[in-house]
């Protein structure tokens, strides 16, 4: 009997993707009854708030610095590109909750550069300054190299070509490289916003309060258990998922217009 | 274009290192005329006109086109005004055909009329109507020569570098591609330099002149009656002598 190869690869995939989805079934272990009283439902829906927000406001800062240093990075020679994604790897190989040691100490108050943005009123311990810093710490890397990527897949004769068509470098970088590696970037975006909305070890350290929904679910695994968790989890999966599979949908649509 | 009211076109040479030999080439060029770069492959003329356009960077020399210098030092890109095609016809995949033919055409001349009307003659011309809508990733290689060729012609460049662009097409194609070009440079009034290691195809296009390379340097300079009846090397006449 001959078998279809497409299908054989589906079936490959599919039981990769089983595998892969295999600790959600954990969802459903008898833990006892869910729990979404009014003490848990309350920080639950503020923390999905805080999170959405914050983690939405480190990606715009994200993306506004990090793509034209990665469109930079992209036209670095091979010594100046390897020192530069050293210094973007520092912080992804980190371990989270060293980072948050360390961002604290760096930007708190009894740091230099904290000591100064507090005299200007920015707190940078348990704030929402503290929150968006310590989300582009931890995403920036992720976004970068991923965009550096990107950037790198744009054949480089067809940016000359349109630079000799008359346009200066930085329409020749709008109208050329930004379309064609739109892509990759809404790759990069998506890892790092999963990155750091998941973020718990470095955001428990520098920022505690606002709790964004990985601490949350510390604390109501310390205060009510695991029934207290599953249903946040699920609603946690229900909000960070849409916006980098939309990403996803949004770059592929434009790629097959 | 105040800075081309010389007779001479173009006037440069090319110095450039290269792992097997240096290329090291002198040329000029008047205004309106064309020249055919002549050798086999490899023998270092796309480097030359590679330099000319600033797609690379000559290790030495110089380019000076009309009063203005291109090189030294290097003159960036979008402000040389110089049309350049390839083998590969490099259409912006993301864009449709008539996005391509006028993507030269500044924003503030995109609504004037006579560049609209000016647009329009090339697509009429160069046949580009049927597929005038279409996504430039979805046409045909001849098609996409075409449109490079219409893309180039837009912005009215005064000198135009041509480095085998008909290569892999039928000779149909091809006949009716030089046409067009002809026709082009007669009316636009552009000098060009044309590279191709066919022989007829660069006779047709570069009727009046011819340089021959061979390992980056000039071995003969002349017209094609001549390069014919007294070649320099034993290699010209064997790449001068029909298959």
């Amino acid at each position: 009997m001959r078998v279809d190869r497409r299908w054989l690869a589906r079936a490959g995939a599919t039981v990769f993707a089983l595998a892969l989805l295999y600790p959600f079934t954990a969802l459903f272990a008898r833990v006892g009854p869910w729990q979404w009283g009014e003490d848990v439902r309350g920080p639950a829906l503020s923390s999905v708030r805080v999170s959405l927000l914050l983690t939405g406001c480190a990606m715009v800062i994200i993306v506004a610095l990090g793509t034209p240093v990665a469109a930079y990075i992209a036209r670095c020679g091979t010594r100046e590109r390897l020192l530069w994604q050293a210094v973007l790897l520092v912080p992804i190989l980190l371990p989270p909750l060293a980072l948050g040691i360390l961002l604290t100490l760096a930007f708190g108050p009894y740091g230099t550069v904290g000591a100064w943005l507090e005299h200007f009123g920015v707190v940078m311990t348990n704030s929402a300054a503290a929150f968006v810093s310590t989300q582009v710490y931890v995403g920036m890397g992720y976004y970068v190299l991923g965009a550096v990527a990107a950037f790198d897949a744009v054949p480089l004769m067809l940016q000359k070509q349109a630079a000799l068509l008359g346009l200066a470098p930085w329409k020749v970088f709008l109208r050329v490289t930004l379309p064609l590696s739109r892509l990759g970037l809404a790759v990069a975006l998506s890892i790092a916003w999963v990155r750091a909305i998941g973020e718990f070890g470095a955001v428990v350290v520098t920022a505690y309060y606002p709790s964004g929904m990985p601490v949350q679910l510390w604390v109501n695994l310390q205060s009510f258990g695991l029934p207290a968790v599953m249903p946040l989890l699920v609603v946690f999966l229900a909000v960070a998922l849409p916006l980098p599979w939309l990403v996803h949908v949004l770059a592929q649509r434009q790629r097959h217009a | 274009m105040s800075w081309l009211n010389d007779n001479v076109m173009l006037k440069t040479q090319i110095i450039k290192k290269r792992r097997e030999f240096d290329v090291n080439v002198s040329l000029e060029l008047s205004k309106g005329s064309s020249l055919g770069l002549f050798g086999a492959s490899g023998a270092g003329k796309s480097t030359v006109l590679a330099c000319i356009a600033g797609i690379e960077e000559p290790d030495d020399g110089y380019v000076k086109l009309g009063d203005r210098e291109l090189f030294p030092p290097s003159l960036p890109l979008h402000k040389r005004l110089i049309g350049y095609l390839t083998q590969e016809p490099g259409l912006f995949p993301h864009l449709r055909v008539s996005e391509n033919v006028s993507f030269g055409i500044p924003n503030e001349l995109a609504t004037d009329k006579e560049q609209a009307r000016w647009i329009e003659t090339l697509r009429d011309r160069l046949q580009l109507a049927p597929l005038w809508h279409a996504p430039a990733s979805l046409i045909s290689g001849g098609q996409a020569r075409r449109v490079a060729l219409a893309r180039m012609l837009a912005r009215k460049p005064p000198l135009v570098l041509l480095d085998e662009p008909f290569a892999g097409l039928d000779r149909q194609l091809v006949r009716e591609l030089i046409d067009d070009l002809i026709f082009w440079s007669r009316t636009l009034g552009f000098s060009m330099i044309a590279v191709d290691h066919q022989a007829e195809v660069l006779k047709r296009l570069c009727p009046e002149q011819a340089i021959v390379l061979e390992n980056g340097k000039i071995v003969q300079r002349g017209g094609w009656d001549e390069l014919h009846r007294d070649p320099a090397t034993a290699l010209l006449r064997s790449l001068l002598t029909p298959l």
